[in-house]
């Protein structure tokens, strides 16, 4: 394990969360494919050091969220069921898997992930401010508009399953699986993007921790690396978060999209030789 | 409803500085394993402080998980102390299974 080769997956942790923050969907796609192509790591270490940076991105934004009510902490934690679940079955299954099902579910995730990402439909789902939200539902201040917004939860079950889905995905892929399951609530469970949002990133480190423990103690995090990683994450986000206030730059979304895309068809010929 | 939502609102602002706690105390950890690492090389210092900042960065959000079971029930809100310990056992089928490896 070389020095030079530990400082490599800081700088790719510094980029990847940099990239996640301003795309607002978590640097873990990125990471794993720069990981394992670029740096040769096998493809479950790569995902279990990746899983690690998931569970420290999903502290750290929560932290700042936390105040302005956007967490959604009763149906969080009903999908955290499903959720967990999903992660804990693929944490156990993972290592049964060959490396080219897993490419071929990389390549199938990071294609899905690319279209989400440039045609993102947005629902306001909001209610009259009168309107009681329900026992799941929420209601938040929104800074833009300066009013109450008020939203019910619809077709729980379609939350859950998405939940489930996603924490599977996450566990195998090491990816934290916010992209997948937040178009799902924002379109069909009727909860604000926001607010999904937000929920969403706070889930996907009970998520993360439901597989990552079992990946630790099968010896794929190597600790040096998942430190850098951890530390890179960090840091990027931050130079992430700085840079998205100045700039909302739609360019830099399709570029990323048109990188997933090449990441998908490399993932797919691995699977495929 | 009022003093419910005022509930959660302050259930969500002391997840938010356990989460933060949690993250700052690990990523020191790891700084200082990490910089020891790279300076000695493979020590006891920096194998049990990388070790220490990875346990805290996984514990955390379990201990959200507990500490929001606890809230629940002050809260007497029964069905989401039913939601929060299913999450919580799933994690320990989790911890376990890992121990076991």
């Amino acid at each position: 394990m070389s020095v030079a080769l530990v400082l490599a997956v800081m700088a790719a942790g510094g980029v990847a969360g940099c990239l996640g923050a301003l795309l607002g969907i978590g640097g873990g796609v990125f990471l794993v494919p720069f990981l394992n192509v670029v740096l040769g790591l096998p493809f479950k270490m790569a995902a279990a050091i990746s899983l690690m940076t998931v569970v420290a991105t999903s502290s750290v934004v929560s932290a700042g969220t936390a105040g302005r009510s956007l967490i959604n902490l009763r149906l969080g934690m009903l999908l955290e069921i499903a959720s967990t679940v999903g992660g804990l079955a693929a944490g156990i299954t993972v290592d049964r898997l060959s490396n080219s099902t897993l490419s071929l579910m990389f390549a199938f995730v990071t294609a899905a992930i690319a279209v989400l990402m440039i045609s993102r439909l947005e629902r306001r789902n909001v209610l009259p401010p009168g309107v009681d939200p329900g026992w799941l539902g929420g209601r938040f201040h929104e800074q833009e508009s300066g009013g109450e917004v008020v939203y019910q939860i619809k077709r729980l079950p379609v939350g859950l399953g998405a939940a489930l889905v996603a924490g599977s995905v996450s566990g195998a892929l090491g990816i934290g699986g916010g992209i997948l399951k937040v178009p799902v609530l924002n379109a069909w469970c009727g909860v604000p993007m926001r607010a999904a949002a937000a929920t969403s990133a706070l889930m996907i480190g009970v998520t993360a921790v439901s597989s990552v423990p079992i990946q630790y103690a099968r010896g794929y995090v190597d600790p040096p690396m998942a430190a850098a990683a951890v530390l890179g994450v960090l840091a990027g986000s931050r130079a992430g978060f700085w840079f998205g206030g100045r700039a909302r730059a739609k360019w830099l979304k399709m570029v990323m999209a048109a990188v997933l895309i090449s990441v998908s068809v490399l993932y797919l010929l691995r699977a495929l030789r | 409803m009022t003093d419910e939502s005022s509930a959660l609102g302050s259930l969500e602002v002391h997840l938010g500085r356990l989460l933060l706690a949690g993250v700052v105390s690990s990523a020191i950890c790891l700084a200082a394993g990490l910089a020891i690492w790279l300076t000695f090389g493979q020590t006891i210092y920096s194998r049990d402080l990388l070790g220490l900042g990875l346990l805290l960065l996984m514990a955390t959000p379990i201990l959200r998980v507990v500490v929001s079971v606890v809230e629940y029930v002050r809260m007497r809100d029964w069905f989401f102390v039913v939601t929060t310990l299913a999450v919580l056992i799933v994690l320990g089928v989790t911890v376990v299974y890992a121990l076991r490896q």
